[in-house]
């Protein structure tokens, strides 16, 4: 009996290490990098840190915060560079912090932790108001100085930044739906279905139309004036991310490894899907000679309009987050390694890359 | 191979039960639980004739007398216990398996859990590999985490007067305290794997209600689920020992 006492008490405290680890594990990394960048610094959203790194020789300008990391932050949505000269950062941890940075330095402008919900979508900024969405399923707005203007429940939780035509935002939500708000009167316009969870932005061209992916594994677009949908187009895999529009072409990757060119006009494929070494969650990057994507097996690919691989380069780690431009430069962020940011040339070659000091 | 074996159909057969009873995840953990139950039904069985075998070993006088008369040689002692265990048909370790069993289970379904609820993008992306091509759940996705007041994805509290009352967790504690004391078969004062006994039947439900405090209320939920069975199955196999829940009552 006293042997058996001492087995479960044991197992009980093994079961107890085991159940922790589990939850840090989920605590620590719950998601990929956020990246952005200007004309001087690549601004990344890792974990714990936001870092400003040089775009001419991949050194670190700033980290925010400058010193301890705050465990109850954890920064995952891409940056956002406002034109009054704001570096906007939002926290997927338990603190619920949505941060306005200096670019120069790194310092804190203001803080709003108000949101009941944690930031994985980035915020947009349409006329000097910043519109924040939040899992808590709404949009948060705040004036330039961070002060809050009101909150405006929109439906599910809210994943991505959401787009605009200026007038209307346009919101893609956790709930299968894409949702039109008006910030003007506070009010959903209009909500569509999409049959699938949306934690994608939707893209959306000039002549008013949405284009979105979703786990029902389709691209949908709708016209937002008619609120009717114009095509939808199945395709094998989850769409993680928002689609990119270059003309009159749609490009999307999924979660089974195909990257799609569509027509915008009828949904119909330019050329069949190739499929390059893993599956594919962020945007592709479109460039005046070719589009850029990253896989999960580490690699960025540069595809012409053909659907031809011009060059591929194998980055290391998995290529969650969907690659930026910086000039005449091509950021990826790696997840699982501990380079976190690497700058390929327009030929896929390797610039510099960026390894946080600790 | 833990992920293949048991987090992945568990995550699975938790989807499934979701989707087949009307989104509700509170109900699906619950129903999961009465499926495991069933399954360990035998087993937990087994586990009280071990234990009910066991005491009545500690009064035996064959036993006492080879306790006494071995006690310098532990190997002969051994020999001779095994003879017993073997001629009473009682297997020593009988009584452990099912608890054994309980480890992968809570762990696994912890796992299934945070999975399925999916409230962070990289637990959504590992969702999507866990699941198996004959379930459509792409519509299902994300689960409502809602049951009652509960998020089962996060601890769960109540606040009353402004201090966050862990409800769950000391429900999680009672249930685990009646059924341990309902398992207990009654004991002679100065038995001391009965007193053992005793001090893990205080332990256990302390470190269950501290799991269901810290972890998500959906574990929790499966905790107070699991012992409401036992206490039933006990009951229904007339063994519970209801004497023995009221501290320091006379047995």
């Amino acid at each position: 009996m006293k042997s058996k006492t001492i087995f479960v008490l044991m197992m009980a405290l093994l079961l107890s290490f085991l159940l922790s680890g589990c939850s840090a594990s989920a605590m620590r990394t719950n998601s990929w990098s956020g990246l952005n960048a200007d004309a001087d610094n690549a601004y990344l959203a890792n974990g714990s840190f936001v870092y400003a790194v040089s775009l001419k020789n991949g050194t670190q300008v700033w980290r925010y915060p400058a010193d301890k990391a705050d465990t109850k932050e954890a920064y995952f949505a891409n940056p956002v560079l406002t034109d009054d000269g704001q570096v906007l950062v939002a926290s997927a941890g338990t603190g619920h912090s949505l941060a306005s940075l200096n670019p120069a330095n790194g310092n804190m402008n203001w803080i709003f932790t108000d949101a009941k919900g944690v930031w994985l979508g980035s915020p947009i900024v349409l006329d000097e108001i910043i519109y924040a969405p939040n899992t808590d399923g709404k949009i948060y707005a705040l004036d330039l100085n961070g002060a809050f203007l009101w909150a405006k429940a929109i439906g599910g939780a809210l994943w991505s930044q959401p787009v605009s035509d200026g007038e209307l935002l346009y919101v893609t939500s956790l709930d299968h739906h894409v949702y039109a708000f008006s910030p003007r009167t506070k009010e959903v316009l209009w909500d569509l279905d999409l049959y699938g969870a949306t934690p994608g932005a939707a893209a959306l061209d000039a002549d008013g139309n949405l284009y979105v992916g979703s786990f029902g594994a389709s691209v949908t677009a709708v016209n937002a004036g008619t609120q009717k949908i114009l095509w939808n187009s199945p395709i094998e895999g989850w769409v993680w991310d928002a689609p990119v529009l270059d003309g009159e072409t749609l490009y999307v990757g999924d979660l089974e490894g195909n990257f799609h060119a569509f027509n915008t006009a009828d949904g119909s494929e330019k050329w069949t899907a190739i499929k390059p070494n893993g599956p594919i969650t962020g945007s592709p990057l479109v460039m005046d000679d070719f589009i850029v994507i990253g896989t999960e097996s580490g690699t960025a690919y540069a595809i012409d309009r053909e659907g031809a691989i011009v060059w591929n380069y194998p980055v290391g780690g998995r290529l969650y987050t969907a690659p930026a431009q910086a000039g005449d430069m091509i950021l990826f962020s790696p997840m699982e390694t501990d380079t976190i940011l690497v700058a390929l040339d327009l030929d896929g070659r390797q610039v510099w890359q960026f390894t946080p000091s600790e | 191979m833990w992920d293949t074996f048991i987090v992945i159909p568990m995550t699975n057969l938790l989807l499934l039960i979701y989707d087949l009873i009307g989104h509700n995840f509170g109900v699906a953990i619950i129903l999961f639980t009465i499926v495991v139950r069933a399954i360990t039904w035998p087993l937990t069985a087994q586990q009280l004739k071990g234990t009910q075998g066991m005491q009545e070993l500690q009064q035996d006088k064959e036993w006492l007398g080879i306790q006494k008369k071995y006690k310098n040689d532990k190997e002969k002692l051994a020999q001779e216990q095994m003879r017993i265990y073997k001629e009473r048909g009682i297997n020593p370790f009988g009584s452990c398996l099912p608890t054994l069993i309980q480890f992968p289970v809570i762990i696994g379904l912890y796992q299934a859990i945070i999975r399925s609820l999916a409230a962070t993008p990289l637990s959504l992306l590992n969702l999507s590999r866990s699941l198996y091509p004959i379930l459509d759940v792409s519509k299902i996705i994300p689960l409502n985490s809602t049951f009652g007041w509960m998020d089962l994805g996060r601890p769960e509290s109540i606040d009353l007067f402004g201090f966050a009352l862990p409800t769950l967790a000391i429900i999680v504690v009672i249930t685990s305290y009646i059924q341990s004391k309902l398992m207990t078969p009654p004991s002679n004062p100065g038995d001391q794997s009965a007193a053992m006994g005793n001090m893990m039947s205080i332990y256990m439900p302390f470190l269950m209600g501290y799991f269901a405090m810290t972890f998500a209320s959906g574990l929790a939920l499966y905790f107070i689920t699991s012992n409401l069975l036992g206490i039933a199955q006990y009951a229904m196999m007339g063994r519970a020992n209801w004497s023995n829940i009221i501290p320091g009552q006379k047995k």
